[in-house]
């Protein structure tokens, strides 16, 4: 065997051993047992003021009109369902989607702080995805900055008069994204590199989770896209009780 | 479906009280987390693993293939905590590529080991609880625990809902098949995207449909249970307080010693 040939053989291993294990990858959930203490605690406590904010909305919306109550636990249901459903891919091999953009968009930001944070939990306890210890920094990359920034994204965007189709892509796919920046983050500021520090040790997570995160961003970006045009064309009256219809 | 929570109805723990099952799994995690030594998280991980094995009656292979559910963020995870990429290369290996090492060092090494046994810990005590307690019972001991009734009641009514919608995700996938949704990729994006705008639609119908049933049946703003009562057992908190103790003196003693082993 030539050198070439091993090293194709080589870079060949690499690749399968790579696809073996992406197909059980999900959503960046920080897994239980995984921060120290302190980060544990610290995420949670800067968690708060946003769940709270919620937890205010949540309250607001309900005082003024009871039957929202009902409206939000399906929405909760929901985004736990799309977040649980295999998605098709290339591999077959099976990977989720977050769906926090997709709620995002639906139900507005706040709201889903709440509604991700009651996810999260049920996430940890059914599926054993994420942890009671990491709920806080989950919370924050999935519940929190996900969707302010896919919503940003969203409003930003239809200021600018961009494609409807372009709009939801942009945030659905950025919001997942940022959502693993962040998660990377999260790790590496528990987790030092011994060489070179924080800021190499975010290169090495985002690097390591690239395989798996970067093409599903695209497809979330995909199916959110299509999902919100199959909305738009079969739901108005089911879009505007949520509020997504209201300006338009 | 949810394979997690049919097991918990079967365990043998289920009707062991609630708040003893939470109390032990939330002081045992602590332990883990705040020591992060190998002994304790073996420790912990015999002692969670003999109690949902042989107390709760939950097959040992079941049990095994749960656990190696999150292997790959751990793979993945570990690997990017214990190897580098440097000029210099560090003590325990070193591969070079180019002019940088791919390397690591022995306290790198000794840091992922013990991060990989305190995360299987700290996931088979997450396992013990969930896989004994069914979520209504988690929600009386949260609400002992004076958790908003807001948010209690949404988690209720979202817990009750999972598994509805989940059932309708599945029936729509299984007749999408039947016609061959999914011949090829594109095919079967867009009827992943029909099917979950189609639960969407049904789950608002629903909602609505709830809330008239709700009301019909005089609901005023509270939903009302009758919690299932299981009083703790004198022996069980008695057990669970020796262990406890046991755990923390131990956590204590390994501080002090300087972390080892």
């Amino acid at each position: 065997m030539t050198q070439n040939q091993k090293k194709l053989i080589a870079a060949a291993a690499v690749f399968s051993i790579a696809w073996g294990i992406c197909p059980a990858a999900n959503a960046m959930h920080i897994m239980e047992g995984y921060l120290p203490a302190g980060y544990c605690i610290a995420w949670g406590v800067l968690s708060l003021p946003f769940l709270v904010a919620g937890f205010m909305r949540i309250k607001k919306t309900l005082d003024e009109n009871r039957r929202a109550l009902t409206l939000l636990a399906m929405s909760g249901a929901f985004i736990f369902v799309i977040s649980s459903l295999k998605i098709p891919s290339v591999t077959g091999s099976c990977s989720h989607m977050t769906g926090t953009g997709l709620g995002a968009i639906l139900f507005g930001p706040c709201t889903v702080s709440i509604l991700g944070l009651i996810v999260l939990i049920f996430q940890a306890i059914l599926l054993a995805h994420g942890g009671l210890t990491s709920l806080g920094a989950n919370t924050f990359s999935m519940a929190i900055a996900g969707p302010f920034i896919s919503y940003g994204i969203y409003m930003l965007c239809r200021k600018c008069k961009l494609s409807r189709l372009a709009t939801v892509f942009l945030a659905a796919s950025a919001g997942d994204l940022f959502t693993y920046c962040v998660t990377s983050v999260q790790l590496a500021l528990s987790y030092p590199s011994e060489a070179g520090g924080i800021s190499a040790s975010v290169l090495k997570f985002l690097g390591v989770f690239a395989p798996t995160q970067l093409p599903l961003a695209v497809v979330e970006g995909l199916l959110t896209t299509a999902i919100v045009l199959c909305l738009e064309s079969y739901a108005k009256p089911e879009l505007k009780s949520v509020g997504y219809l209201k300006e338009v | 479906m949810i394979i997690i929570d049919r097991l918990c109805y079967c365990s043998k723990l289920r009707y062991v009280n609630a708040g003893e099952k939470s109390a032990f799994t939330v002081l045992t995690l602590a332990a883990c987390i705040l020591s992060r030594s190998c002994a304790v998280a073996l420790f912990v991980l015999a002692a969670t693993g003999v109690l949902t094995v042989y107390k709760g009656g939950l097959p040992l292979f079941r049990y095994l293939k749960l656990m190696s559910m999150p292997a790959a963020f751990l793979l993945l995870g570990t690997a990017a905590i214990f190897i580098n990429i440097s000029k210099v290369p560090l003590g325990a290996f070193a591969f070079s590529a180019g002019s940088y090492y791919i390397t690591g060092s022995f306290q790198g090494l000794r840091q992922g080991a013990e991060l990989i046994l305190t995360a299987l810990a700290g996931i088979s005590c997450l396992y013990f609880l969930s896989l004994s307690t069914p979520v209504t019972d988690i929600l009386t001991v949260l609400k002992r625990l004076h958790v908003p009734a807001l948010i209690l009641e949404l988690m209720l009514l979202i817990y009750r809902y999972i598994f509805v919608m989940l059932k309708l995700a599945e029936d729509i996938t299984v007749s999408q098949h039947a016609r061959l949704g999914n011949r090829n990729l594109a095919a079967s994006r867009k009827s992943f995207a029909a099917m979950v705008s189609s639960i969407f639609i049904l789950s608002i119908r629903r909602s609505g449909q709830l809330y008239d049933a709700l009301e019909s049946r005089c609901y005023n703003g509270t939903l009302r249970v009758l919690p299932e009562d299981h009083p703790a057992k004198a022996s069980e908190v008695f057990c669970i307080a020796v262990f406890e103790l046991f755990l923390y003196l131990a956590v204590i003693f390994l501080k002090l010693s300087g972390g080892m082993p």
